[in-house]
This record gives C-alpha cells, sequence and structure tokens, in this order.
C-alpha cells in the first residue's frame, strides 16, 4: 500500500528533521513517496536530504520536485565518497608485527637525529661562544645585560625563598631520626653538606628550568613562527649567536651568585630550625658546619649548577628555534622545554654523582 | 643581465615536494612577480632564492655564482646581497623602529659611528615616511606601518635584490597602493632588483615588469606582464582576466 507525505513550503533543515522523524513513525510497510510540490525555499540542507533519500532509504521515493530544486541538485551531484573526510592512506605494507618493528625503529631513528641535532646546537654554542668573546661581533649590544637582569635578579627571590623552605623542611625531617640516636648536634653537618652538593644545585636548576628555560623557549619559539628568525638570518646574523650568546653567558655569570645566596638561604633556613628545636646557636652551627664540608663542596655545587644552567639553556633554545610555523606549536615546545630540561638536569646530576663520590 | 637563474629547481619541505624542475631567470634592475593560486609555493620558492629552505633538487646562481646551501661562505654572499620584506614585517618585537632598522648596520658595522648610523636609519625611514615614528616599538604600529619599517631594514644596507612575501596583504587599497609606488620608486631610483610574490592582481598590473605564474607544481608562464594578453594558455588567461576587469590604473 502507497503513501505520500505532502513537503511543507519551507525545506531546511529544521523541517526535514521532522519529516524524517515522521518517516520513521510510519507505521504503514510498503513504498513512501515525498511529494516536494509545494517546496518553494530551501537550501543546502534540502539538496543533501534528496542525496540521502537515494542513498539510504531505498523505499522512499521523492516525486514532483520543483525545476529550481531540481536545477540546483545538478550543481550536487558530486557527493563524496563514504570514507570522506578521513584521508585514505596508503595500504599498510607488510604483518602486523612488522609493522610494529618499523613503526618502533623509526621512532628510534628518529630520536637519534633529535639527540645529534641538539649536540650539534651545543657545539654550535660553544663555537659561537667561543668567537663571540674573540671578536665581540653578531651579538645585540646590551642584551647580555637584559639577559642576566632576567635571568638573576628576576629569580633571586623565588630562589632564595625556596631554598630556605628546603633547608627547613630537610632540617626538621632529619631532626627526629638524629634525636634518636642524641646526635642533634650533626644536623649542621647535614644542612651544609646536602645544601652545598645536593639540594642547591638541583632546586636552583629546576627553578632555572621553569622560569628561565620557559620563558627562553617561548620567546624564541614566537620569535620563529613570527619570521623573525628568518629575518635575522637573511640579515646575514646567525640566529643560534645573536640569540642564544648573550643568554649563554648570562646564566654561567648569574648562576654563581644564585648559587651563593641559595646556600646562604639553606643553611639559614636549617639555622633557624636547629635553633628553635635543638637550641643551637648560630655561631655553633656554623662551627661544626665548616668542620665538615669545605670550599670543594661549595665548588661542585657551583660547577653543577652552571652545566644545569646551559643545559637548561640550550635545550630552550633547541625548543624554541624548532618550532614549525604554527602559533600552537609555541605552547607544545614551551612544555617539551620544561620536560628536558629537568630530564637532562637529572641526567647530568646522575652522572657527577659517580664523578665526584 | 639576469642576477638570478635557476634550473631544474625542486623546492618543498621535508619530502614534500610543491614545485618541482622549474628554470627561469630574474633579470636585474626590474620588478618580477611570482604568481599563483593560494599553496602553489609562492611563498616557499622565494624563502629557497632567500637562502632559507634548501632546495629539493636543482639549483640556483645568484649574480653568477652557484648557491651553496651546504657552504656559510655560499650563504654569506647571498644574504649580503638581498633584504626581505616579510608578510608580517618580522621586526623584532623587543627593539623599537630604529633599533630594528639599526640592526643590521650595527651588527656588519660595528666600527660605525653611530651618528652614521643614525643618518643611515634616518634616511631608510623618511624613504617609507615612517621617520616621525622612529622611537615607537612594533606592538605600536599598525600593520601597513610594521611592512614599511619591515621595508626601511630591508633596504638599509643597499642590497642588489630586495624579496617581497605579499607586501599588499591585509592591507586597505590607500596603503597597499603607498607599498606599490615605494617599490617603482626603489626601481626607478636605485636600479634595484624585486622580486614580489604576490596574488594581488591589482598591484600585478601596476608594478610587474616580468611575471613567474605557478600552478600545479610547476611554472605555467614566465615572461614579460605585457605578454600575458597574447598567451594562448587558458588558465594563464583565466587568472589574469580579472585584472582587465579591475584595473583601474
Amino acid at each position: 500500500m502507497s503513501e505520500t507525505i505532502l513537503l511543507p513550503k519551507i525545506l531546511r533543515a529544521a523541517e526535514i528533521v521532522r519529516v524524517l522523524s515522521e518517516i520513521d513513525r510510519r507505521t504503514v510497510d510498503g513504498p513512501l513517496a515525498l511529494d516536494f510540490r509545494d517546496v518553494e525555499e530551501f537550501d543546502s540542507s534540502t539538496l543533501a536530504f534528496l542525496g540521502h533519500l537515494a542513498d539510504r532509504l531505498p523505499g522512499v521515493t521523492a516525486v514532483n520536485i520543483p525545476e529550481a530544486l531540481a536545477r540546483a541538485g545538478e550543481g550536487f551531484a558530486r557527493r563524496p565518497d563514504p570514507q570522506w573526510p578521513e584521508r585514505p592512506g596508503p595500504a599498510p605494507a607488510g604483518s602486523r608485527r612488522d609493522r610494529f618493528l618499523q613503526a618502533l625503529a623509526d621512532r628510534f631513528v628518529n630520536r637519534w637525529r633529535v639527540l645529534g641535532r641538539f649536540m650539534a646546537l651545543l657545539g654550535d654554542e660553544v663555537y659561537h661562544i667561543g668567537r663571540y668573546l674573540k671578536t665581540r661581533r653578531g651579538v645585540y649590544p646590551g642584551e647580555t645585560w637584559n639577559q642576566m637582569f632576567f635571568m638573576g635578579y628576576r629569580s633571586f627571590p623565588i630562589v632564595c625563598m625556596l631554598l630556605f623552605l628546603v633547608g627547613v623542611t630537610i632540617s626538621i625531617t632529619s631532626a627526629e631520626q638524629l634525636r634518636l640516636f642524641g646526635a642533634e648536634s650533626f644536623i649542621a653537618d647535614l644542612v651544609g653538606y646536602a645544601m652545598l652538593r645536593e639540594l642547591v644545585p638541583l632546586m636552583t636548576g629546576v627553578i632555572l628550568a621553569g622560569k628561565v628555560g620557559a620563558a627562553v623557549t617561548a620567546e624564541l619559539a614566537s620569535m620563529t613562527v613570527l619570521e623573525e628568525v628568518d629575518a635575522l638570518r637573511t640579515m646575514g646574523l646567525t640566529p643560534e649567536k645573536f640569540l642564544m650568546v648573550p643568554r649563554l653567558i648570562a646564566i654561567t655569570l648569574v648562576v654563581p651568585l644564585l648559587v651563593a645566596m641559595a646556600d646562604a638561604s639553606g643553611i639559614f633556613g636549617g639555622m633557624v630550625v636547629a635553633r628553635v628545636m635543638f637550641n643551637i646557636l648560630p655561631r655553633a652551627f656554623l662551627d661544626q658546619m665548616v668542620n665538615t664540608v669545605d670550599w670543594t663542596d661549595f665548588a661542585w655545587g657551583l660547577i653543577k649548577t652552571v652545566v644545569f644552567g646551559w643545559a637548561v639553556v640550550v635545550g630552550a633554545g633547541f625548543k624554541g628555534l624548532s618550532v614549525g610555523r604554527s602559533a600552537e606549536e609555541v605552547g607544545r615546545a614551551t612544555t617539551e622545554s620544561v620536560v628536558l630540561s629537568v630530564t637532562l638536569i637529572i641526567v647530568i646530576d646522575c652522572i657527577f654523582a659517580f664523578v665526584i663520590y | 643581465m639576469d642576477i638570478i637563474t635557476a634550473h631544474d629547481l625542486s623546492v618543498g619541505y621535508g619530502r614534500t615536494e610543491i614545485l618541482g624542475n622549474v628554470a627561469f631567470a630574474i633579470p636585474e634592475g626590474r620588478i618580477t612577480t611570482v604568481v599563483g593560486v593560494s599553496g602553489s609555493g609562492k611563498s616557499t620558492l622565494l624563502k629557497t632564492l632567500a637562502g632559507l629552505l634548501p632546495p629539493l633538487g636543482g639549483g640556483f646562481e645568484f649574480a653568477g655564482r652557484p648557491v651553496d646551501y651546504r657552504s656559510e661562505a655560499s650563504l654569506a654572499y647571498l644574504y649580503a646581497k638581498i633584504g626581505v620584506l616579510y608578510q608580517d614585517g618580522a621586526l623584532l618585537n623587543g627593539l623599537s623602529l630604529y633599533e630594528n632598522v639599526a640592526l643590521p648596520v650595527r651588527m656588519h658595522y660595528p666600527e660605525l659611528p653611530e651618528g652614521v648610523v643614525r643618518d643611515m636609519v634616518h634616511a631608510g625611514l623618511a624613504q617609507v615616511e615612517l621617520a616621525d615614528s622612529a622611537g615607537k616599538y612594533p606592538a605600536e604600529l599598525s600593520g601597513g606601518m610594521r611592512k614599511r619599517g619591515a621595508l626601511a631594514r630591508a633596504l638599509v644596507l643597499n642590497p642588489h635584490v630586495v624579496f617581497c612575501d605579499e607586501p599588499s596583504s591585509g592591507l586597505d587599497p590607500i596603503t597597499s597602493r603607498l607599498l606599490d609606488d615605494l617599490l617603482l620608486r626603489l626601481k626607478a631610483g636605485f636600479k634595484m632588483t624585486l622580486v614580489v610574490v604576490t596574488h594581488e592582481l591589482r598591484s600585478i598590473a601596476r608594478v610587474a615588469d616580468r611575471v613567474l605564474l605557478l600552478n600545479d607544481g610547476g611554472l605555467r608562464f614566465a615572461g614579460e606582464y605585457a605578454d600575458l594578453a597574447a598567451s594562448g594558455d587558458d588558465f594563464v588567461r583565466t587568472f589574469f582576466l580579472r585584472t582587465n576587469d579591475h584595473d583601474d590604473t
């Protein structure tokens, strides 16, 4: 038994939804005709609906299609493939196991390439610094001071505050254990040694990674996206020198100051806890500490932090200068830069542990 | 005489070739426009000619010397002879307009007295009518001013060739025409060679001496602008037909 639905004068997406639900509600089996004779106002959804009828609703036919609608439908004749808009990829070659091994190998090779590029940048920077110190050319005058201000002056309050708190924490947590053995007086040795050798370099490195590394990457990545790096290159300048050398010189010069202040803050934190919890006078604390730690502890901490600083700036520059052309890559590069810097710091710290101890 | 000669040049990114095996010449002292639909490889070609993107195949000569991307000396020679106007200007945001224009002078000739640098920068900025805005930072300038400032920076060391990447894009017709006039003045006054990537038909009609039309990964037309009308190629005629419709110059 045949049934006909007379379609309204305006047939757009909202009306099509109603027609489709009416088709679904239909209780009578058999062919259904959609009568388009009254349709005067239509749009692309109407044309798509006509195509949908032909493809997906075989029992439903369209009748009395107005000439204007039929004419418009001709331009709509090229309909997408069923897979569209999925991009058809090349047919996978080899077995699943082969493809897995291939993907693994590609990943491994890519990682090696990235490592190679990073090492090449590190080598370039050593060369550029050497050239700059010799010729004093290729770097914008005053830029090193600007960077020192940003990396040093702007970083020192947070470094000092955090290291003071680390000093307090390490004293409190170790105090209970020392009390068990009646060795409270050794708190000064513990704080001094841990701060100078390990905690100050590590914490300062991590703070630099978060504060300086992220800022360097964001700045260089933005410059790359905005073609400023290309502009430098076509001006005959070397971005790896123009942009990186002032930052590397700045970090090399400010790290000793930061380390000295961080050491003092951390030890002061320990001293406060010793005075409050064990009633150890500051003078006694310092006397006890200098019996255990000497200038080599400070020197190793300093050397480590300078190396961490270099890792942060080179890692940040590497990420910043490797971005593509889209703005979203700036954010991604910044995040990756912090992760890379912290990873490098911990790996280098581990190597130092083998060398020093 | 041709200042740039390309043979079998293929350009692209990574393994993706955008333009393959093209050969052309860019004559000295004239304005050559590189035109084509979006994605045809205009800016990619410009980057390769400006020494920023190694060719995927073939090569080109600049002033009779082959450009070797593996040689720092070869690229340094190229960079010393060219200036580039980037699409958005690419002025360094941390420096004022004056400092941006002075940058190439200070970097290449640090021994020059500041008074000389000052005069050079003033001449460059006056040429693009921005002498009054020298103290402003890029963020304080309009799009057109940034482009003119970037042009002043590209010109300050008197390059042989200036590459301009879509100089009119995003500009109003008045500013766009101002930039076109500036390019024509540079050609007439300084016999400068300009390579202008654009798809602004009005601008092409106004400034182009020669045209390189890119399409479908190749060079569709390379010749005098005046010869376009005689071309029998349908694509060339369709592309440039609008020039005649809209040309009010």
